[in-house]
Order: structure tokens, then C-alpha cells, then sequence
């Protein structure tokens, strides 16, 4: 072996994780290597030197204290497993009130979906009959009736379009909205303004289909002719 | 006993019988003062190290992985203690200050007094060194941990281990013949 690879085997040497035949080759090569030589001496003076370096004891003190944190670290450890938990506490809670004979567990459950489906009756009664409710819903239906008029009454064509979907949610319109319709089916100048008047006055009244029937003689346009004729051909039935 | 009832203990120990820990503290609290003694040149410093490192065993005693050699873990929390401290105290504490004993040995016969002068200069030379360098000297030399476990401790391959243990011997050479005044002994 060259120097260079020597000398990289000589902390394995001082330290002693070496095998016999390397060992053998370091012994050799020092020998004859003065410089090598030198330097493993030098090495191993420091080295062994160490030895001399002695183990100090530390004070009581240390012992003292690492017993007291010990003991310290138990009794929190005990503390946790004494501190009762929630699930314990709810389990418990429930042992306590739940019937162990299975013929009072299922009338317990029978009676308790009793208990919710009377009072989810009770309650869903209580919001039908609520006279705030049903004063909302009347104000909901007369905005729905001002919105569809008043796009009826658009001039632009994408307006009027808009208005086949509100007036198709009209309820119940009042009169004063039906005379407005009538005289749009038989008087706007769209076929489309038209057809969606005629649809928000669908279902028809009698007294509404007479006057549509009055109306269908007006028309120009074959698309309101035949809407108005698919109409009354409904309602008949 | 061996390593592997060591082992055994800190299992026992993860798994909630904390008393077991006292023997272990028995076995290597002596041991790790002298790491950190060597470390850091204070006996104080060393003594409240040892308990960290040991607060440090029972906090992350569930991290505890049964195949690991228990001194090598134990080593690994020491080292993060040391590193922690000196973070703590920004620069490396001065290995000087208490080492400087020899004086106090005037009294003392001409080959104690001798002694004790060697072993203040060797204590010199090694504060001398890079921390990198005084800390693989501890472990190989008065720690006894071979070149596997140094390099599974500090995470680097052997031959980085070996070469830096080369590296450090060679050095510590020089410092303690500059402390001797250039003479060697």
C-alpha cells in the first residue's frame, strides 16, 4: 500500500477496529516509511495520552434531583388515569337510564318515536297556522304579480322574454293583473309578449276563457291563434 | 447486563412503567455527565444536562422504537440537549475557566502536581478544538462507540467518520504540543 492509504487506516490502528492482515501491512509500511512513521507516533502519543484523562463522579445532587422529577412524572401519571373522562361520565349517565330487559328497551324506543312524531306534527301545525307566515307568503305572490306586469309592459324583446318564466309563478292574479293580461293577448304588439300573457292566464277561469275565445279573433299571429285554441281545448277538460 | 435488557428497559418504560427508568439512570448517568463534562468544561453545566437529557427520555419516551440500541438514542437526546443549551447561551461556554485546576495543587507533591498539569493541558487541547472535532474524540475515545454508531448518530457515512477522527486526532496532536511549548512529551 502506497502512503496516502496507509496513513487512512491509522484511526482504525489507534482505535482498534482493524483486522490482523491490515494491521500486519501498517506495522510493515511505518517501518520502513520514516515519515509514516512519525506521524503514527505522534497520533498514538496523543491518543494514549487520553487515558490519563480520568471519570469524574458527578455530585448527589444529580441523583437527587432526577429521583424527585421521577416521582413527580408518577404522580401526574396517576393523576390522568384518576381524572375521569366524558365518555366515562356519558356512559355511565346512559347505564343509568337505559332499561336492561329488552322488551322495556323496545317500548322505551317505541315511546320515544311517538314522543318525536307527535310533537314534529305539533310543531309543523304551528308554523302552517302562523299568521306571519302566511302574511309573507301573500306579499311574496303580490310581488311576483307587480314583477310579471311590469315586464310584460317592457318594450325590449329580452325583458319580455324573461317574463314567460315570472308570470308562469303568478298565483291567483287579482283583477286588476288579469285585465292587464287580457289586454296584452289581445293587444301587444310581440307575439311573444302574447304567448307569455296567455300563459300566465292559464288555467283559465270561464269567465276568462270567454273572453280569450273573444280575443282569438283579434289575432294576426298563427303561433297565438294556436296557443289560444290549445287553450280552450284544455280547459275543457 | 447487555444492551438488550437496556432495550427491554426503555420498552417497559414506553409502555408506561416509568419506574424502570431509574436503573437505567443507574447505569448511564455517570457516563453522560462525563460526555458532557468533556463537552463543555462545567461541571454545573454537565450535571443539569443529565437531568434534561433524562426529562427528555420520559417526554418522548413513546418515540422510543424497540429495535434502536438505547445508547445510541440516548446519545442522540444528549446531543440535542447540548445543542439546545449552546443555542441558549448563543456562543460555546469557555472549557478554561474549569479547567484551570493545576494551581489550586501547588501544595500538592511534585508528581500530583505534575499529573495534574497534564490532564489541564490535554483538557486545554481538546477545548481547542472545533466542537465537531472534541465531540467524535468523546465518543470514540472515552465513549467507546464504534465507527458504525458514531456515523448512525450523527447521520453520515463511516469513512466521514473515520476521516474526521483522523482529522481530529492529528489536530489535538498539535494543540497539545503548543500548550507543552513546543515540546514533546
Amino acid at each position: 500500500m502506497k502512503c496516502k492509504q496507509i496513513k487512512e487506516k491509522f484511526a482504525d490502528y489507534l482505535i482498534g477496529e482493524i483486522d490482523e492482515v491490515t494491521q500486519k501491512e501498517i506495522q510493515e509500511h511505518v517501518t520502513a516509511c520514516s515519515s509514516c512513521r512519525e506521524e503514527l507516533e505522534s497520533l498514538s502519543a496523543i491518543w494514549i495520552k487520553l487515558g490519563v484523562l480520568p471519570e469524574e463522579q458527578p455530585s448527589d445532587n444529580v441523583r437527587a434531583r432526577f429521583y424527585a422529577t421521577l416521582e413527580e412524572y408518577k404522580q401526574n401519571m396517576q393523576e390522568e388515569k384518576e381524572k375521569p373522562r366524558l365518555g366515562t361520565l356519558m356512559d355511565g349517565w346512559f347505564e343509568r337510564w337505559i332499561p336492561r330487559r329488552p322488551a322495556f328497551q323496545f317500548s322505551l324506543a317505541l315511546i320515544l318515536v311517538v314522543v318525536g312524531l307527535t310533537a314534529g306534527y305539533f310543531l309543523h301545525a304551528g308554523v302552517q297556522g302562523g299568521g306571519e307566515i302566511a302574511q309573507l307568503r301573500q306579499e311574496v305572490r303580490q310581488i311576483r304579480q307587480i314583477t310579471a306586469v311590469s315586464l310584460l309592459r317592457q318594450e325590449s324583446l329580452r325583458e319580455q322574454l324573461r317574463n314567460v318564466g315570472l308570470s308562469s309563478q303568478v298565483e291567483l292574479p287579482d283583477e286588476e293583473t288579469l285585465a292587464d293580461f287580457l289586454r296584452r293577448v289581445d293587444s301587444d304588439i310581440t307575439t311573444d309578449s302574447r304567448l307569455a300573457a296567455l300563459d300566465a292566464l292559464f288555467p283559465q277561469s270561464p269567465a276568462i276563457r270567454r273572453q280569450l275565445s273573444l280575443s282569438l279573433s283579434e289575432q294576426t299571429s298563427p303561433l297565438v291563434e294556436i296557443a289560444l285554441a290549445f287553450s280552450q281545448h284544455v280547459a275543457k277538460f | 447486563m447487555n444492551k438488550t435488557s437496556d432495550n427491554n428497559l426503555m420498552v417497559q418504560v414506553r409502555d408506561g412503567n416509568v419506574e424502570k427508568l431509574a436503573v437505567l439512570f443507574e447505569r448511564y448517568h455517570v457516563m453522560l455527565y462525563n460526555f458532557f463534562l468533556r463537552l463543555t468544561g462545567n461541571r454545573g453545566i454537565s450535571e443539569d444536562l443529565v437531568q434534561d437529557v433524562f426529562v427528555r427520555v420520559l417526554k418522548y419516551r413513546a418515540s422510543y422504537q424497540g429495535q434502536d440500541k438505547f445508547t445510541i438514542w440516548l446519545y442522540r437526546i444528549a446531543r440535542n440537549a447540548h445543542i439546545d443549551f449552546l443555542r441558549k447561551r448563543k456562543d460555546e461556554v469557555s472549557l478554561g475557566e474549569q479547567w484551570d485546576e493545576a494551581h489550586s495543587l501547588e501544595s500538592s507533591p511534585p508528581e500530583k502536581v505534575e499529573q495534574a498539569q497534564e490532564i489541564a493541558r490535554l483538557n486545554l487541547a481538546l477545548a481547542k478544538l472545533p466542537l465537531k472535532k472534541r465531540e467524535v474524540i468523546i465518543l470514540s475515545r472515552f465513549q467507546n462507540l464504534k465507527y458504525k454508531e458514531i456515523a448512525e448518530l450523527k447521520g453520515c457515512h463511516i469513512g466521514t467518520v473515520k476521516a474526521l477522527i483522523h482529522r481530529s486526532i492529528k489536530d489535538l496532536g498539535k494543540a497539545y504540543f503548543e500548550l507543552s511549548g513546543g515540546m514533546a512529551s
